[in-house]
């Protein structure tokens, strides 16, 4: 007698990152508990050799905090960073890849200046090659600490909820989060240059209006700024931050945008993931295992993948056109 | 020329005897002269000698010759010559002599040597002899074996551990390569491999002396047993009157005993072992024999008859005897005209399907309102033990949904195993007699003939698997499990029905407050009833419970309505053999403004879906009075939390909480904590 419905049936992934050598994948889940799998071997096996379904598990578990779920996970130098709930955790990479003394390196508590009722998931944490910085959004505020050091640098105040998701553009932070503003930060000054507010955009709202104003995700290159959420996924112009492009694609909220090449990806509450060029056409679909994708992850070396987590125990590995492989946490 | 002189010898012998020593010692040098002369004289010159003389004998024959025809000879040349050839032929003669003499010597030294050759052929023809002799000698050496090479004897290094220290003392520094040494470590362990069989021989004989004390002594004891038997018969029968007059009756069971003598094996066997375990446990378990006594010693008879003949022969036998046989007969025409009458097929169908007379009837209560009945047949052609099953159901039980959980075999399938469903034969052979005796399937009969569960023929003692009948061991191991998994599937099968019989009611029972549950505000319960696979199977927000094969169709399923204004959740419940420990399943769909909302499109509905399945301990078996009430209970939070968070136009806020949503994946605060008048967060 197995009681075969278990936890991870249920399970949630909100997070994903490569390690520094692009062979393991980390995820992160509703748990607490973050997984490794041996992305390599899984992508890279000969056809020869059938792949087994231990190897599609994860090859090591971190258990960081029970029960708290993990927003964000970043690789940054050799280590990975963990954003939990109130904390930032530090693991070795080395470490981790060998399964031997697995425990954090350090942390970083994230001041809680109210009461214990906020919320200081991590949703969302950026490195900075240039100026070696951590830009983690916890909660309305946007915390810059000095990755050497661990030393908060400076702390951004301007949103009036929680953030989702934060992109770096040369000296430009962009934000978004719950409140439904996109804000546009100079990293010099530290201050708010721009904002753009897609709600009040009457094009960009959608037929259901419970599903809110939120920005779920935000992306960019020079020229334009990519953000979706509640309101539909749009292209603004970097300059004059007037609408230029809106997607057409099926979904009731976006939680995965960015501009990858000359591509846009976009995923979220969907059943599936999307490639589209700039004039909106779509060059690919992918079906999704999960429900709502969170998180989609992808590298060119040390070979080139993408996969795709979101509310379901299992995570697609895609070649950016089809799914060629399922890891699974269960 | 020697014969003449011999004769010559002789004839002087004859004449004079004085002149005879001085003849002979003359004749002797004489001989000895020609003799040296001889062996000196060259043959060769010899013979050139001859033949010279030959040629001028010729010659002067010649010249004589010639002259004579001239006639101008004169006679002194005549004589001469002929003087000339005369001493010619005397040389001649003389040489004559020399030869044979040689030839003599010759002869002699040949007759010499031949000897000396005749004896060196012997002497090696004696050596050749002597030669093969020792070759055969040298050989039979060779092939000797020696008779203690056979014996099998105790490892060097034993030897030398065992053996005393005076024997292996000259051994420490054994070298095999030294064969006198090995020779005499051979002895020596050839020796001591004596003594000790000798010693070993000893101790078998005196252990078969003490065997032969042991079973003379069994014998004996066996004697005075087999005396004690009628001894206490006697006592018994002796304490009859007695007994009746105190009035203590232990007839009851000595009745049943006596019935359970007649059952049959396997069912004896369980009946032993229950009744056994009941009298150590104190569990309200009751263990009766049923059926009639007469019945079953008839049947006990007609199993001894009819132990020989197949019947389906004898049946055919009959056909062709009948003819001959007309008194035997009788009988058989008897039972043959019956057959006629009947439908043979019929019969034989009856036949096979007739159960012992006798069965065990095994009553299990949890209280005084609730009690479970088995009967447990056993069917002798088949071989099976079929269980037939009836509740009592308690009075407070009304619900439909409620008395289904109930029944019989909802209690009783799958107390083991998971797919022990009682539907399936578990005696192999069965389909292959069912076959020809002209039913088509095993299924349909179960009605009829109750089910045949595997752990039913486990207690009483039959393996299918492993081909054990008839085990006592198989029944004894299984017993125990058997009843606890009875009492736990009843206990939890009860409590069950008793939230069911609330939820038909549109209501929920109470849940420990300990559980941290949220009360009941806004949505509530409207509608339960049962369910069946199919229907679960064709709702389109079950396809990831399908897939995953966390159900199956022997799960029991029902339908769950709960709503608040609007909003009516659909839920199918899935219940599995294996509650509590196996929390039930649920699957939900929300129908809102004309929308549905389930787990395969919409994050919330699943993360409701995960926390009503996920969110339980179980394993203790407490549960079960209040599994199923509270995840109804946490079922109607959620969603008002859901309607509320999502749709705060709609619906008015009767839940508090913090924050609506949290995370990227905005988190809806499903958990309630008791602070205060109860609080809901993400966390």
């Amino acid at each position: 007698m197995v009681n075969k419905l278990n936890k991870n049936f249920y399970n949630t992934v909100l997070c994903q990152a490569f390690s520094p050598c692009g062979n393991y994948l980390a995820v992160g889940d509703i748990y607490g508990v973050v997984s490794i799998f041996h992305l390599s071997r899984v992508v890279q096996a000969d056809n020869e050799s059938i792949i087994t379904k231990e190897q599609l598990l994860p090859k090591y578990q971190i258990e960081v905090k029970k029960d708290y779920q993990i927003n964000s996970l970043l690789t940054a130098k050799s280590h990975l960073l963990i954003g939990s709930v109130g904390t930032i955790y530090a693991y070795v990479w080395k470490n981790i890849r060998s399964s031997k003394n697995v425990t954090a390196a350090w942390s970083i508590d994230i001041p809680n200046k109210k009461d214990t009722f906020e919320r200081t998931e991590v949703n969302c944490m950026l490195h900075s090659e240039k100026t070696d910085f951590i830009y983690a959004a916890c909660d309305k505020n946007i915390y810059i600490y000095d990755l050497e050091s661990r030393i908060a640098v400076k702390v951004l105040e301007n949103h009036t909820d929680y953030l989702h998701s934060l992109y770096i553009n040369g000296n430009d932070l962009i934000s978004g989060g719950e409140d439904g503003i996109v804000n546009i930060w100079d990293l010099r000054l530290h201050k708010v240059s721009n904002k753009i507010e897609p709600y009040k955009d009457e094009k960009l709202a959608r037929t259901e209006p419970h599903l809110g104003k939120w920005i779920g995700a935000v992306g960019g290159n020079e020229d334009y700024i990519l953000c979706g959420g509640g309101p539909r996924l749009s292209l603004w112009h970097y300059r004059f931050l007037s609408n230029f492009t809106i997607f057409p694609i099926e979904d009731t909220g976006i939680h995965v945008a960015e501009i990858y090449q000359d591509r846009i990806l976009a995923g979220g509450r969907s059943k599936f993931f999307y490639q589209m060029s700039f004039s909106a056409e779509v060059i690919s679909e992918i079906p999704t295992t999960a429900v709502t994708t969170y998180s989609a992850a992808h590298q060119d070396e040390p070979f080139k993948v993408l996969t795709l987590a979101g509310s379901s125990g299992k995570i697609d590995v895609c070649n950016f056109m089809y799914k060629n492989q399922q890891l699974s946490l269960y | 020329m020697v014969k003449e002189s011999n004769t010559s010898i002789k004839k002087k012998r004859k004449t004079a005897d004085g002149e005879k020593e001085i003849q002979t010692d003359l004749y002797k040098k004489v001989v000895e002269f020609e003799e040296k002369e001889a062996v000196n004289h060259d043959s060769s010159q010899d013979a050139k000698i001859f033949f010279e003389l030959c040629q001028d004998i010729r010659e002067d024959l010649q010249q004589i010759h010639m002259q004579k025809k001239n006639g101008s000879a004169k006679e002194s040349v005549f004589k001469d010559l002929q003087v000339d050839i005369f001493i010619k032929l005397c040389i001649i003669k003389k040489l004559n002599r020399i030869d044979k003499l040689k030839h003599v010597a010759g002869r002699e030294a040949l007759a010499i040597e031949k000897q000396k050759c005749d004896s060196i052929k012997l002497n090696y023809q004696n050596l050749v002899y002597e030669l093969q002799h020792l070759v055969g000698e040298i050989k039979k050496c060779l092939a000797f074996k020696s008779k203690d090479e056979d014996i099998d004897l105790v490892p060097f290094e034993e030897f030398m551990k065992d053996a005393p220290k005076s024997l292996t003392e000259k051994f420490v520094k054994y070298d095999p390569e030294d064969p006198e040494q090995t020779h005499s470590l051979r002895l020596t362990r050839l020796e001591w491999e004596l003594t000790q069989r000798k010693n070993l021989a000893q101790l078998c004989k005196s252990l078969i002396e003490d065997q032969q004390k042991l079973e003379q002594d069994l014998v004996e004891h066996r004697e005075k047993l087999s005396a004690l038997g009628p001894l206490l018969a006697n006592v018994v029968k002796a304490t009859h009157p007695l007994q009746e007059h105190l009035q203590i009756s232990e007839n009851e069971r000595r009745v049943e005993h006596r019935l359970a003598s007649l059952l049959p094996e396997a069912l004896y066997i369980f009946y032993v072992h229950i009744a056994a375990y009941r009298s150590v446990h104190n569990i309200k378990l009751e263990v009766e024999v049923l059926g009639d006594e007469s019945d079953a010693l008839q049947w006990k008879e007609a199993a001894e008859l009819s132990d020989v003949p197949n019947e389906e022969e004898s049946e055919q036998e009959a056909d062709t005897q009948e003819v001959e046989d007309v008194v035997k007969t009788k009988k058989r025409r008897h039972r043959k005209s019956a057959i006629q009458e009947v439908d043979p097929l019929e019969e034989k169908k009856k036949r096979l399907l007739k159960s012992h007379p006798l069965c065990v009837q095994v009553t299990a209560a949890i209280d005084e309102k609730f009690s479970l009945v088995m009967k447990l047949n056993y069917y002798d052609k088949l071989k099976i033990i079929t269980v037939i099953s009836e509740v009592n159901l308690p009075s407070d039980i009304t619900a439909n949904t409620a008395s289904e959980i109930l029944c019989g075999e909802s209690v009783l399938s799958g107390l083991t195993d998971d797919d022990d469903d009682g539907r399936e034969c578990p005696n192999p052979a069965v389909s292959y007699q069912l076959k020809r005796a002209g039913f088509t399937s095993f299924t349909q009969l179960v009605p009829e003939i109750g089910h045949p569960y595997r752990w039913a023929q486990r207690v009483c003692g039959t393996d299918f698997l492993t081909q054990q009948t008839n085990s006592s061991q198989i029944a004894n191991s299984n017993v125990e499990t058997v009843v606890k998994s009875l009492f736990k599937s009843l206990h939890a099968r009860y409590d069950l029905a008793k939230q069911m019989q609330m939820l038909e009611q549109n209501m929920v029972s109470e849940v420990p407050a300990s559980l941290d549950l949220p009360p009941i505000l806004g949505s509530a319960p409207s509608k339960w009833s049962s369910a069946t696979y199919h229907q679960f199977c064709q709702a389109e927000f079950t396809q990831h419970q399908i897939e995953e094969e966390l159900v199956s169709s022997s799960d029991t399923f029902y339908s769950l309505r709960v709503s608040r204004d609007n909003a009516v959740l659909e839920a199918f419940v899935v219940i599995k053999k294996y509650y509590p420990e196996v929390a039930p399943i649920f699957a939900l769909c929300l129908n809102f403004e004309k929308k549905r909302h389930h787990s395969l499109n919409c994050e919330d509905i699943r993360e409701i879906e995960r926390v009503i399945n996920t969110s339980w301990t179980t394993g203790s078996g407490k549960e079960s009075s209040w599994l199923l009430a509270a995840q109804v209970t946490y079922l109607c939070s959620c969603l008002d939390m859901f309607l509320e968070t999502t749709f705060p136009a709609k619906f008015s806020q009767k839940t508090s909480f913090i924050w609506s949503s949290c995370g990227r994946n905005r988190r809806r605060p499903f958990k309630y904590k008791k602070m205060g008048t109860g609080l809901f967060t993400q966390y």
